[in-house]
């Protein structure tokens, strides 16, 4: 049988909030007629039963129950109900079951429907590559180099034509950015997605996947609320300025070069990072993090800071949609570690090159809004394309003229528009002052962690 | 956010070309519209900078993104009114990790029990809970205002703090200490509020005033009445109730009836349990005969019992409702001291067809009595397979292991491991396990 999964693991996978709860409601034993798992050790012989899977018939609202099957291996879902969510709630039920050891391991074979879906699986398995994690990490910025070059030569001979690929990509990007400026940003209100997904797979083809991440990102700028014409021009003036970086990038300092280079899209395998940087060992507090879904894939996005040091520190970490993210770093607690950052302008990302413990998780040190303000500009003036920075601040939420937070001198700045309301961070403060990390963008403050009045972290 | 104004002034007083003006000429585009001309300090000379007038504009809008970006000036906000401070102690951990599991869809109909704990220890809910609690609470219907009362109570100045910011959590502030005003004037909301806060403090005192002002209430305001006193009811409110009983609209009555069966000293429950005496009589070989009530005549349906409307008296679905009726009204120590038996062995007497019959009947009776002792021999009569098919017992076992005190003997040896495989009864041990850790975690947390 496959590990048992954790309930955090199986909570992991939903894709909303009220998925949890409509799947944590069916958990009832009332709710699944029949239910078994199967333990995927055996070879199977063309039926399902070589995979480790489970399966169950949920009582729902329609007479004929909805027949749920899993297979733990990818993990990936079949179920009968209409519900469009991924996975939907009678898979995540039943793996909540499973997790909790209410499912019993079946002798025999798993019953017919759940055999046919599972046997065309185990025999697509050979063929199936990891397409959605690779095109992911493409995405992100992570794919490793194609294969370990046969010698030097052909290794130069693949950057020489990488470099020439890039670079006509940016100029064709570059005439395209100019394009939607001569005939009117107006017209892209009416622009589909399309409009970008088009020039966006022009940069994949051109091996430039940072650009192809950005320019898929700015579909939903036009309909963003008052000020999007502006947001799209400075935009589509930051990527013509890393377009113009590029080309002119032997005149650049080589940091900043750096940061050229991996927003476009080249990227350094983590064994060349741990390699060529140097370790910060520091007692690195976790502020926060964010999971924001990307093309198939999610990433989640870690902030740290180190105590002594004070360097602001991110961890990024990718799974494919439905796959359960890293878990290692949790928002408020300590890690005494050793981190080796990516090299930069503004060295930012990092990995965890060593663990050496934990150690006690207590509030960061709020800041002031000016003091924020002035250290994200003094990052900004090294990277112009930083757009998000992490901020540990001393304030007290605010509603008018928005949602905002406000510091001891009267100092404020916005919440980021699609926050929401923030009501735990309202409930949490009452009014007083609480300290707060978040993740800044230039729309305003996205609200990450809260330390309550006993000095325990609250994510928001 | 402060979107700078079209034109923009350096400290020098040089007019420099705006932000705004930029935004425009390339949404409109610059095939129609010029590039707006002036310096920008920093921007390349006439010599660097590119011919093409879009190129133009977005190398322009760059340096004034970064710049935008970079050089943001704090903004101001109003500050809002503060909390009153809350000298209660917050649940600890484990209660938290519990309550994060009820508001995540994990027993959720316990939550009014877990909040009644809550604030009968002297503790609250952790104020970063309160927002999903608030959510919650408000789902459930206005009439039945117990879980929005328990959350005013164990949420604290805190949520009505936040009562006050969110107009949909404004019920909490019905439930908040308020003056003889919220009673003469306040909606039916606020009333409910005033009378249940105030039965919660002094019963006598919420009697005295639903007295007062039951002959100019209307019918939904006295059932509203009755449910608010519902709780902590004694025979002191005997005669409030008994007066209801001949009141002109049907759940007036109905409500009425329903408090005074709960409380087995009650006139109406004796007048039940000389009615039962004559449905159930112990034979000389220990079986219980049953001849349930022939009709129902007008003393039994002003005691609250309804017949199945449209059937006759004759029928036998009629006659099992009747009995069901009358036993679910009849104070349990009437078996007890007939019969000189404990529940547990008045369970074992065998009763031939009736007996899924008398379960319900005692099942309510036990409920609306909160008579522990009954409820808990029900339950462990039940799981330890007592009553050949159990679907008849679902319903009552589901009512029970809500009420019953949660103790870990319930669960013990006697539990037929038949019947575990059954999904009501796992369903049913689940509650019960759930419940018994759930008190038992308050008690730690009061204790360390």
């Amino acid at each position: 049988m496959a590990e048992r999964w954790d309930r955090a693991r199986v909570l992991a996978l939903a894709p909303d909030a009220s998925s949890q709860r409509a799947a944590q409601s069916l958990t009832s034993g009332r709710a699944w007629a029949a239910s078994g798992a199967s333990p995927g050790a055996g070879t199977g012989e063309g039926t399902g039963a070589g995979l480790a899977a489970l399966w169950g018939e949920c009582r729902g609202s329609a007479s004929a129950p909805y027949l749920t099957v899993i297979d733990l291996s990818g993990p990936a879902y079949r179920c009968s109900c209409p519900s469009r969510k991924f996975p939907c709630k009678h898979a995540l039920a039943l793996l909540l079951l499973w997790a909790d050891g209410t499912v019993a391991e079946a002798a025999g074979e798993p019953p017919g429907w759940a055999a046919s879906w599972l046997t065309a699986r185990a025999v697509k398995a050979g063929a199936v590559t990891t397409g959605a994690v690779t095109t992911g990490r493409a995405a992100a910025g992570e794919r490793d180099a194609p294969g370990a070059p046969k010698d030097q030569k052909t290794a130069a001979r693949r950057a020489e034509q990488r470099e020439a690929r890039v670079a006509s990509g940016l100029t064709e990007l570059d005439r395209w950015l100019c394009d939607q400026v001569r005939q009117g940003l107006a017209a892209s209100q009416q622009a589909g997605y399309r409009h970008w997904d088009d020039i966006a797979a022009r940069m994949i083809d051109a091996q430039a996947a940072g650009l192809a991440e950005r320019l898929r990102g700015l579909a939903s700028v036009p309909h963003s609320g008052p000020g999007w014409e502006g947001r799209l021009l400075g935009e589509y003036s930051l990527l013509r300025l890393l377009a113009v970086a590029y080309r002119g990038q032997a005149g650049l300092p080589g940091p900043l070069r750096e940061t050229v280079r991996s927003r476009i899209g080249f990227s350094l395998r983590q064994a060349d990072v741990l390699a060529g940087g140097e370790p910060v060992r520091d007692h690195w507090q976790v502020l926060g993090r964010r999971d924001v879904d990307q093309d198939r894939v999610r990433a989640r996005r870690t902030w740290l800071r180190g105590r002594t040091t004070g360097r602001p520190a991110l961890v990024l970490s990718f799974a494919p949609a439905g796959a359960g993210l890293d878990d290692s770093l949790t928002p408020g607690t300590g890690i005494d570690a050793a981190l080796v950052f990516y090299p930069g302008a503004v060295p930012l990302r990092a990995i965890v090159q060593a663990r050496h413990g934990a150690v006690a998780g207590s509030p960061p040190d709020g800041d002031s809004v000016t003091g924020f303000l002035a250290g994200y500009a003094a990052a900004l003036a090294e990277d112009p394309w930083l757009d998000t920075w992490p901020a540990v601040l001393e304030v007290t939420p605010a509603r008018s003229p928005g949602p905002a937070v406000c510091d001891a001198a009267g100092d404020a700045v916005p919440l980021h528009p699609e926050a929401g309301p923030c009501w735990t961070l309202l409930a949490l403060s009452g009014g007083h002052p609480v300290t707060l990390a978040g993740e800044w963008t230039p729309r305003g403050l996205w609200p990450l962690t809260a330390w309550d009045e006993d000095g325990r972290a609250v994510p928001l | 956010m402060s979107e700078p104004k079209a034109s923009e002034i350096t400290p020098s007083g040089v007019a420099l070309i705006g932000w705004q003006e930029l935004v425009t000429a390339s949404l409109i585009g610059t095939e129609r519209a010029a590039v707006p001309a002036g310096p920008i300090p920093g921007s390349p000379g006439r010599e660097g900078a590119p011919a093409d007038p879009a190129a133009l504009v977005l190398d322009r809008a760059a340096l004034l993104t970064a710049a935008r970006r970079g050089g943001r000036r704090p903004e101001r906000a109003e500050p809002l009114a503060v909390a009153e401070p809350d000298t209660v102690p917050a649940v600890r951990r484990a209660a938290r990790l519990r309550l994060a599991r009820m508001l995540g869809g994990e027993h959720p109909d316990l939550l009014a029990e877990w909040l009644a704990a809550v604030a009968a220890r002297g503790r609250r809910v952790p104020a970063q809970s309160l927002p999903a609690l608030l959510h919650q609470a408000r789902r459930g219907s206005p009439a039945d205002s117990e879980l929005r009362r328990l959350v005013a109570a164990a949420g604290g100045p805190r949520a009505r703090w936040l009562a006050e910011l969110n107009p949909e959590w404004a019920f909490v502030l019905s439930y908040a200490p308020a003056g003889e005003d919220t009673w003469r004037l306040g909606d039916t909301a606020r009333r409910r509020g005033y009378l249940s806060a105030l039965r919660a403090r002094d019963p006598d005192a919420a009697r005295e005033l639903v007295a007062a002002s039951w002959n100019a209430a209307g019918p939904d305001e006295r059932v509203m009445f009755l449910r608010a006193i519902a709780r902590g009811l004694s025979l002191a409110d005997e005669a409030l109730l008994d007066g209801a009983l001949d009141d002109r609209h049907t759940w007036v009555r109905k409500a009425a009836a329903d408090l005074l069966a709960a409380l087995p000293g009650s006139a109406l429950a004796q007048r039940m349990a000389t009615r039962a005496a004559d449905c159930l009589r112990l034979s000389r070989d220990s079986r219980l005969l049953v001849s349930p009530p022939g009709g129902c005549d007008a003393a039994m349906r002003r005691d609250g019992i309804t017949p199945v409307p449209g059937s006759g008296a004759a029928q036998p679905t009629a006659r099992d409702h009747l009995l069901l009726e009358v036993i679910a009204r009849t104070p349990l120590r009437t078996w007890t001291d007939r019969f000189g038996m404990t529940p547990a062995e008045i369970l074992g007497v065998p009763a031939g067809s009736w007996s899924p019959t008398l379960l319900a009947g005692w099942s309510r009776a036990a409920v609306s009595q909160e008579d522990q002792a009954w409820m808990a021999a029900l339950v462990g009569w039940i799981l330890a397979g007592g009553l050949p098919g159990v679907a008849s017992g679902a319903e009552a076992l589901h009512q029970l292991v809500r009420r019953v005190d949660p103790r870990p003997d319930l669960l013990g040896p006697d539990a037929d491991l038949l019947l575990m495989t059954l999904p009501a009864v796992r369903e049913a041990m689940d509650v019960l396990r759930f419940r018994y850790q759930m008190l038992k975690e308050l008690d730690d947390d009061g204790a360390g």
